[in-house]
């Protein structure tokens, strides 16, 4: 033991800084979100794979659809670069949910959560940052996409109320898939798992959900589904809004802007307690 | 918070998962200032009564006052108290080790600045300056867990509970747990630590609690305990049956013995130790008898639960002819 530590030994207390006193609640809320979203997003350079999910994959879609698939694919009456960009953004916004669910399932499993939990810090603030901090990832990943999708020609028929409605879009897509992902995270615990099924159940409805090919050209089956399929609605909304194109088969694909509204409020509202409830209550092996 | 409010008092503490009791009827009085170890075998419901004090998990009958405060309509007042250091290290694995210092004093409610300066000097404390810019996913896991500790001591809490603080470490890093437990306690803190370890319960705490099945089954300070357990033993091993039979009878008449047939093995107590050893060893050369083994044991978890739940052992069966 040195002299050093038997002086502040002495003392009876630890450390020579003092506590600030407690704020309120609304301000330790806000503060301790804003440090744990810090902890997120230092983290974001130093896991360049944990960006991969929103980063390399569109990347990888958008050169493998547009340069080898695409040359086979012929949309009527518009260019392909046109077609799959506004897929592209719609399938982004629902891998996010994997990346949501496998950084909260990492957490549950490495203990980090609980360690928050012991912690005197508001519980809400924990799971908020969680939120946030995602977000953020997947606004890097998707301008990252659009970046792309510009410099190789495509062209969104924007205006400037269309910009509004589609940023307006994406932020409750956002919103409403985060949500969802961080709930799985916390019921599958196992960000191997996590990984693991998200992809088997996203990478499927995305290839359904008109992405990359139109709904209305697949065989029955794969076609009723593509029609109901929720990621459907997200595509056709974000391509009605960029491109200005219809789409029928169902309700929602015809509504695609009304329908996408409705499923990511109905999410939200459904994800958010649920997510609140079980975080609260949880308890790690 | 006067000293006289008891650091942890549990009264009928119960936890089911299911129809599985992890943790039955467990009552727990840690008075302050003291160490005590919660000391039982894997899954006997150690980690299960520490997060329903650490407010983790609601107890499903039964209640606990950490410090004071109640643990399930006071949950804030006792996160405010209590530091909790879990069985993993529960560190942000991308960020520096002094990140995650920083990390956690910024949530204990420290400026930044305050919470740089608190890190610093956690990190001279605690050995950890040579890693400190390290990822934590790149240290090692003793590394780690002395991270882990510090990041735990962000402010000095009325209590310290400590999961299985050693589990799985090398021996420097067991000894910084080790000199900052005494330490600790030099404070005045309270510390409440689990383990699988009879050597550091021993070691560590003034006062043992033995848990097993979700059940206290014996309590008291560790020398108490010991004289329950019983101390050291020699044991010869013969190499056949026959050669079991002239050990008996080579070494009953002047030792106590404890015999076990089916292991061809004698049992002599042996509180001191190596002396003890050797005085066997002596007699069983001298008989001239071959001998498989011949080693001093001491007791291990096995002996002491076995010893202190009741079942006959021969290791209680020593410890009582020492004590007559």
């Amino acid at each position: 033991m040195t002299t050093a530590t038997m002086g502040t030994a002495g003392t009876g207390l630890a450390l020579p800084v003092a506590l600030p006193v407690r704020a309120n609640r609304t301000v330790r809320y806000m503060r301790e979100t804003a440090v744990l979203v810090g902890r997120s997003l230092r983290a974001v350079p130093r896991v360049p794979e944990r960006l991969s999910d929103v980063t390399i994959q569109p990347v990888m879609f958008t050169f493998l659809f547009l340069y080898v698939f695409g040359s086979a694919i012929h949309i009527p009456g518009m260019r392909y670069q046109d077609y799959l960009l506004p897929g592209l953004i719609g399938q982004s916004l629902a891998f996010g949910v994997i990346g949501a669910g496998v950084a909260t399932a990492t957490d549950f499993a490495t203990g980090v959560t609980d360690r928050f939990r012991s912690l005197p810090v508001t519980r809400l603030s924990v799971i908020t940052a969680q939120v946030l901090g995602q977000m953020i990832e997947q606004v890097l990943g998707m301008a990252i996409v659009i970046g792309i999708g510009l410099a190789l020609g495509w062209r969104p028929d924007l205006t400037g109320a269309k910009s509004l409605e589609l940023v307006g879009l994406i932020a409750l897509g956002l919103c409403a898939f985060t949500w969802f992902g961080v709930l799985m995270g916390m019921l599958v615990r196992s960000s191997d798992a996590m990984q693991g099924l998200g992809f088997a159940v996203m990478l499927p409805l995305s290839f359904l959900a008109g992405t990359f090919v139109p709904i209305s050209g697949m065989k029955e089956v794969p076609r009723v589904i593509g029609e109901w399929d929720p990621l459907s609605t997200l595509v056709a909304a974000v391509r009605q809004v960029c491109q200005g194109t219809s789409s029928t088969g169902s309700w929602p694909l015809e509504h695609p802007v009304v329908a996408m509204v409705g499923w990511c409020i109905l999410v939200t509202a459904v994800c958010v307690p649920l997510a609140l409830r079980r975080y609260r209550r949880v308890s790690a092996a | 918070m006067p000293s006289s409010v008891p650091a942890v008092a549990a009264e009928r503490l119960t936890k089911r998962f299911g129809s599985f009791t992890a943790v039955d009827s467990f009552d727990f009085l840690v008075p302050r200032g003291h160490i005590v170890a919660l000391l039982g075998p894997n899954g006997a419901g150690k980690t299960t009564v520490v997060r329903m004090l650490a407010t983790l998990t609601e107890p499903t009958s039964g209640s606990a006052r950490v410090c004071g405060h109640d643990v399930v309509r006071e949950a804030d007042a006792v996160r405010q108290a209590i530091s909790l250091t879990g069985q993993f290290a529960a560190l942000e694995p991308n960020l520096t080790a002094r990140e995650n210092l920083v990390l956690m004093a910024r949530l204990r409610g420290y400026t930044k600045a305050g919470a740089l300066r608190t890190a610093d000097t956690l990190v001279d404390r605690y050995d950890i300056g040579e890693f400190r810019d390290k990822l934590v996913k790149s240290i090692s896991g003793g590394q780690r867990r002395r991270v882990d500790l510090a990041a735990s001591l962000v402010v000095q809490p009325e209590l310290v509970v400590l999961d299985e603080p050693t589990t799985g470490l090398d021996p420097r890093s067991r000894q910084v747990v080790w000199s900052t437990v005494h330490e600790l306690v030099g404070q005045g803190v309270t510390v409440l630590l689990t383990t699988q370890y009879l050597e550091e319960a021993d070691e560590l705490a003034d006062q043992i609690v033995f848990i097993d099945h979700g059940r206290g089954v014996a309590r008291g300070t560790p020398a108490q305990l010991r004289a329950q357990i019983g101390d050291h033993r020699v044991d010869v091993v013969a190499t056949d049956p026959a050669g079991f039979e002239s050990l008996v009878h080579t070494l009953a008449p002047v030792f106590p013995v404890t015999l076990v047939p089916e292991k061809r093995t004698l049992s002599v107590p042996a509180p001191r130790e190596t002396l003890d050893l050797a005085a066997v060893t002596q007699v069983v050369t001298a008989s001239g008898v071959p001998v498989a083994e011949i080693a001093l044991r001491r007791p291990t978890l096995d002996d002491a639960f076995l010893a202190l739940t009741g079942t006959q052992t021969n290791v209680q069966d020593n410890a009582l002819e020492v004590l007559a």
